[in-house]
């Protein structure tokens, strides 16, 4: 599993975490108000866009590969509504908007994603008053994604090594619902574990988080 | 599932993030009095667990695609709605700010859509679906089926409605669309109720103290749970029949227009659900046709599934294993 977080140097990186959440949001909500007939404003955007991905250090390998995956669908979805119409103009006008749009939101998420380190959102999360509980939750949930990714890549090789990678169709189904019942099963026992781990340090059910000066406050 | 930005208006996100952020809220308050101090690490685990488990591709039949949970249901059977709410949020936040996966600014409709439908609705419909069967705890599997089914389209009913208010526009159908979100939703929603079928099984042969029958929990009143379960189930039932709405006047339009009263009616633009268009059903029969077709085979699929499901289970329970299954 690889999330596409830029962890290297570069310009981007040194913008403030409130700077770049609101920079990718005016980015979007602009794109999805400004109408068709303005379409250079969109190739502004877009011309914005590129120029951040390729600062963030996205290769365009990466960005292809990314883009492979987003526009077979989103084509789908927008070719759907001039297809069914008698009058196609209107809703080709509406389908290449709505293809703009998304294309350009699509590259200002993945630019964010880029140079948005998880450990930044959560101390922007801090800032920015969202409730202590919801943000400890996060963190310690992206504390065991890993960790379980690493359970389920050893599990899948058990079994591939068991069925050599060739199952029915049904015992495909039957096995991969197994996995991850499996991995709740463990999951939830570690999580009592841990539970009980930090009953022992004196946990009391309220998160405390340090603060970003070093000073160890309640937030 | 994911909605992207682009797809829904500013002014919906906006509208489905407030929704999404009392909710939350509220999950958040009330998880506090469910679980106390084990909130953080059992919601956090089963999140993470959640977003591990939609890493697991089941193949489609003779499709070169495949599925994957989505896991509302399961994670409200597993530590009730609220945690359930909770952790399918933190699932889409993680997507969405670290994979790109999901917009930003759709993030409200995402939630509201997979996180409050799926784990609050479907937890109403599967604690209903319980009581009815008796509440024993093989009839978690029956109950976890339906009600993951029953989400699922009920998520993509409410898609359709955002989309529809989002867009707003009279100069074309969606009907293409919303005939292609039922049929696609019909069919994701076949492969979660599986998914969720076998998992609970799995895990209630294991560790049945791990599913707690919703009487014991307490955690939603049975007044709430009705009502939320009939949403759920109204908006399921207006996917599948939404494309049959009627193009012929219904009884008050036709006196009027018979009595030429309707020549005194205003037209009024921007009413957003004016003349119950939101859906603009027109032309293409196929599209009706194809769509309630879809709909009757799934509920009979889903429901041949929820038996025999149950059925398994029963015959599987007497051999149980109580070392948390360590193998593999």
């Amino acid at each position: 599993m690889r999330a596409s977080v830029g962890t290297g140097p570069g310009p981007c990186r040194a913008i403030p975490p409130n700077w770049k959440l609101g920079l990718t949001l005016s980015v979007i909500v602009a794109s999805s108000l400004i109408p068709l007939e303005h379409w250079p404003a969109h190739g502004v955007l877009l011309a914005l866009t590129f120029a951040g991905l390729s600062l963030a250090g996205v290769t365009l390998t990466y960005l292809a590969r990314r883009l492979a995956l987003f526009l077979p669908m989103l084509l789908v979805f927008g070719l759907t509504v001039p297809m069914n119409q008698v009058d196609r103009s209107a809703a080709w006008a509406w389908t290449i908007a709505l293809w703009m749009r998304c294309t350009v939101s699509f590259l200002a998420g993945l630019w964010l994603v880029h140079v948005l380190p998880f450990a930044e959102l959560l101390s922007t999360l801090i800032r920015w008053r969202c409730p202590r509980l919801l943000v400890a939750m996060l963190a310690f949930m992206y504390r065991y994604i890993f960790i379980l990714w690493e359970e389920l890549a050893r599990l899948r090789h058990a079994r591939d090594a068991r069925d050599f990678g060739r199952s029915t169709l049904l015992i495909r189904w039957t096995t991969n619902a197994q996995l991850i019942g499996l991995l709740l099963l463990r999951a939830m026992e570690r999580a009592e574990r841990t539970h009980h781990a930090m009953l022992a340090r004196g946990w009391d059910g309220s998160p405390r988080f340090l603060a970003d000066d070093g000073e160890r406050n309640d937030v | 599932m994911h909605i992207r930005d682009g797809i829904l208006s500013p002014e919906i996100c906006v509208a489905t993030g407030l929704i999404s952020l009392a909710a939350i809220g509220f999950s958040l308050r009330k998880l506090r009095v469910d679980l106390e101090d084990r909130a953080v690490p059992l919601t956090g685990m089963l999140a993470a667990v959640i977003f591990a488990g939609q890493m697991v591709n089941f193949p489609l039949i003779g499709l070169p695609v495949s599925g994957h949970l989505l896991g509302g249901v399961l994670a409200a059977a597993m530590l009730g709605p609220w945690a359930g709410c909770l952790a399918i949020t933190l699932v889409l936040v993680v997507q969405a700010v670290l994979f790109n996966d999901g917009g930003l600014l759709s993030l409200g409709a995402n939630i509201l859509n997979m996180g409050v439908v799926g784990a609050w609705g479907g937890y109403s419909v599967y604690s209903l679906v319980r009581k009815w069967c008796g509440n024993g705890p093989l009839s978690a599997i029956p109950a976890a089926v339906i009600a993951a089914w029953l989400s699922v389209l009920a998520a993509a009913a409410l898609f359709c409605v955002e989309f529809g208010l989002s867009t707003g526009s009279r100069e074309f159908s969606l009907r293409g669309i919303f005939t292609l979100m039922v049929l696609y939703h019909a069919l994701i929603g076949i492969g979660e109720a599986l998914i969720t079928g076998s998992i609970l099984g799995f895990v209630l042969a294991r560790r049945p103290d791990l599913i707690p029958t919703p009487a014991s929990t307490g955690v939603v009143n049975g007044t709430g749970r009705f009502v939320t379960a009939g949403l759920v189930v109204a908006f399921a039932v207006a996917a599948i029949l939404a494309p049959l709405k009627s193009d012929f006047p219904d009884g008050l339009d036709k006196v009027a227009q018979e009595t030429e009263i309707n020549t005194l009616s205003i037209e009024r633009d921007g009413l957003i659900l004016s003349g119950y268009e939101v859906p603009v059903p027109s032309g293409f029969w196929w599209s009706t046709a194809a769509t309630s077709l879809a709909g009757l085979l799934g509920t009979g699929i889903v429901f041949a599934m929820a038996v025999s499901l149950g059925r398994a289970a029963r015959w599987k329970l007497p051999t149980l294993a109580v070392d948390g299954g360590h193998a593999g």
